[in-house]
């Protein structure tokens, strides 16, 4: 039995239509108009027990609305979705006692309260017995290191402390799936390391299948072993992420600023981009430069031994080695398919040219 | 999770209590929300208090009657009909704001009944906060009106029944309302019209005050159940009647409940959640 399966799952919403303009405002008042929206178009998916994994996409191509599908919160308009078995709308409140959910952009947790109350609440929510309750609270705590936050209000707690109090709190009942729809958004580089580290021990100690939406790539690099990516409500990549990396991941955008103008050339690389600071009076030799920019492909090119390279051509100033953005990785794949889709459909029609002729 | 008949009961009594508990924790975060509250009320009725005097000194006649009620029983009923306002009356803003906020998609995903959660976790701090504007009520009353009275235990007791369902009351139907969050963004002017509704019918004036053909379609609305049952029991009511308006609070009640469980199915198919 898969522990999820999404079945040709849909869901669309339909929104209303603002037209411009005052008078129109008011005729939209007596005669409003629609528009459907189709937040998700038929995804298809399973994921087995004690697997971690991404689910990818960039803002609006309907992660979360497939998420709110899959705990039950909303409707599919059509397909099925089962979790665990259940069917997360006729079963809800018998699936809700056997998954979490962490929900990136909201709070779980009592705002005006200390989450040690929060966890009180949620313990009787799920129906834990006070002893063992107690225990799993003291366990998370230690290993989410929250001590000094449990009786501080959650309003005065910063983003980073917060996320790692409700991560906590959505695991009080022991879930067999976590949820979690952008649990890194808005924090701080040190803050989401620590946040992935603890999702990756999470799912390591309580063996929990973990599904995880975020538009950040660190996340999934970090803590998944398998990534589904859905663009404009369809999945148009479902591989490990050993291969994805291979993939598509492959690309390290490197920036690199010198005190003095420099001037030379990495064997095999071309940079994207010189500036030469100061401009043509600058002092420098013809062609030099004081920043630079790089595209490396890491299947050919070792990135410390691109950096000492760097490094031995002047006093660095700054470097930045970036991945690159997601965006442009569902870009090249979405594009590299509607591509061949193209080609698909066009073939036919050439062949068919061809075998009038 | 629980196994047993009794461990459930203790299971569920236990969810709902400390849901209960937690909203009024969370009601006494704010010692400062209190000062404001029991200012307004007292204020409130220091107004109606010199109103209901001058009323009665300038149309009450030498019976010093109106309607059934002399200048004191007036006050008491103000005094008592605001309780229903002031203690029970603002469930709708946090119930509609978590709906257009978005914060629904954490309270729809628990395993409870979201109205019965809801309910136990809104009445605990409200019913604390009836009970402190009965004090301060009491304490006002006897200072600008006299001692209540005819008001032994059994009306007291009758009183405290009748405010729990009036309170009830408000909370489902403002849920009800509420809940056309879910397919209406600015729906406050439901509850705006419903606030001023509840005002006029039994609130501001006891009922009797009203015209006959007001009285009669003020019958067929719950509005009477929400402020001017409890304070009829506590100031005139015999026993028959007090029988009568506490049997037209729980069918009042009941409808209410079965419309929220209805209008909550309802919206669970038509969800849209905001900001994906």
């Amino acid at each position: 039995m898969h522990i999820i399966e999404a079945k040709g799952l849909k869901k669309t919403f339909r929104t209303k239509v603002k037209p411009e303009g005052f008078l129109a405002g008011l005729r939209s008042l007596s005669l409003p108009q629609f528009r459907q929206v189709e937040a998700v178009k038929g995804v298809s998916f399973q994921v087995e027990e004690g697997e971690i994994v991404a689910f990818l996409g960039p803002n609006g191509a309907g992660k979360s609305t497939t998420i709110k599908m899959l705990t039950g919160i909303l409707a599919p308009s059509s397909g099925s979705a089962s979790v665990l078995g259940l069917d997360p709308q006729s079963d809800r409140t018998r699936l809700a006692m056997q998954i979490g959910a962490v929900f990136g952009q909201r709070s779980q947790l009592w705002f005006h309260l200390p989450p040690a109350d929060s966890f009180r609440l949620l313990g009787a929510i799920y129906e834990i017995e006070p002893g063992a309750l107690k225990r799993r609270q003291a366990e998370l705590v230690e290993r989410f290191g929250i001590g000094p936050y449990m009786d501080v209000p959650v309003r005065k707690l910063s983003l980073g402390e917060r996320i790692r109090c409700e991560i906590a709190g959505a695991l009080i009942h022991s879930p067999r799936v976590l949820f979690l729809d952008e649990p890194t958004i808005g924090l701080d580089v040190i803050a989401k390391r620590e946040v992935r580290a603890l999702l990756e021990e999470a799912a390591r100690t309580d063996g929990a299948t973990v599904f995880l939406t975020s538009h950040d790539i660190g996340d999934i690099e970090k803590v998944c072993k398998r990534a589904l990516i859905i663009h404009h409500g369809e999945v148009v990549v479902d591989e490990s992420m050993k291969d994805l990396k291979h993939r598509a991941l492959a690309r390290k955008f490197i920036g690199v600023k010198y005190a003095e103008p420099v001037r030379f050339e990495l064997p095999g690389i071309v940079p994207t981009k010189t500036k030469l600071e100061g401009g043509a009076n600058a002092d420098g030799p013809a062609g030099a430069f004081t920043q630079a920019s790089y595209v490396v492909d890491t299947r050919r090119h070792r990135i410390p031994a691109l950096i000492s390279a760097l490094a031995e051509q002047g006093e660095i100033l700054d470097l930045t080695v970036e991945d690159e953005p997601l965006e442009n990785i569902i870009a090249s794949i979405f594009a590299a398919r509607t591509g061949a889709e193209a080609c698909d459909a066009a073939r036919p029609a050439a062949e068919s040219v061809g075998g009038g002729a | 999770m629980s196994h047993t008949f009794g461990a459930y009961a203790f299971a569920v009594g236990r969810k709902y209590g400390l849901a209960g508990a937690t909203g009024l924790k969370t009601r006494l975060a704010y010692l400062g929300n209190y000062a404001g509250s029991i200012l307004t009320y007292g204020l409130f009725v220091f107004v109606f208090s010199r109103i209901w005097t001058a009323v009665f000194e300038s149309k009450a006649g030498a019976t010093g009657f109106i309607a059934g009620y002399d200048r004191a029983t007036a006050i008491w009923y103000f005094i008592v009909a605001e309780i229903s306002v002031f203690g029970f009356g603002r469930f709708f803003w946090r119930l509609a704001e978590d709906v257009k906020s978005g914060q629904v998609s954490y309270l729809l995903g628990r395993p409870y009944s979201f109205v019965g959660f809801h309910y136990a976790e809104a009445m605990g701090p409200a019913l604390v906060d009836a009970l402190i504007f009965l004090a301060e009520g009491y304490l006002l009353g006897t200072l600008l009106a006299g001692p209540p009275a005819h008001f032994g235990p059994g009306r007291a007791a009758a009183l405290i029944l009748s405010l729990l369902l009036a309170g009830s009351l408000q909370f489902f139907l403002q849920l009800a309302l509420a809940m056309t969050a879910f397919w209406i963004e600015e729906n406050a002017a439901f509850f705006w019209i419903f606030q001023k509704l509840a005002l006029i019918v039994g609130t501001l004036l006891p009922i009797e005050f009203l015209p006959a053909r007001a009285q009669a379609a003020a019958a067929c609305t719950p509005f009477p159940s929400l402020s001017y049952a409890p304070a009829r029991i506590a100031v005139a009511a015999g026993i028959p009647e007090g029988l009568r308006l506490v049997s037209v609070q729980v069918a009042w009640l009941l409808g209410a409940v079965v419309l929220c469980e209805a209008v909550y199915r309802l919206a669970r198919k038509n969800l849209s959640v905001n900001g994906g």
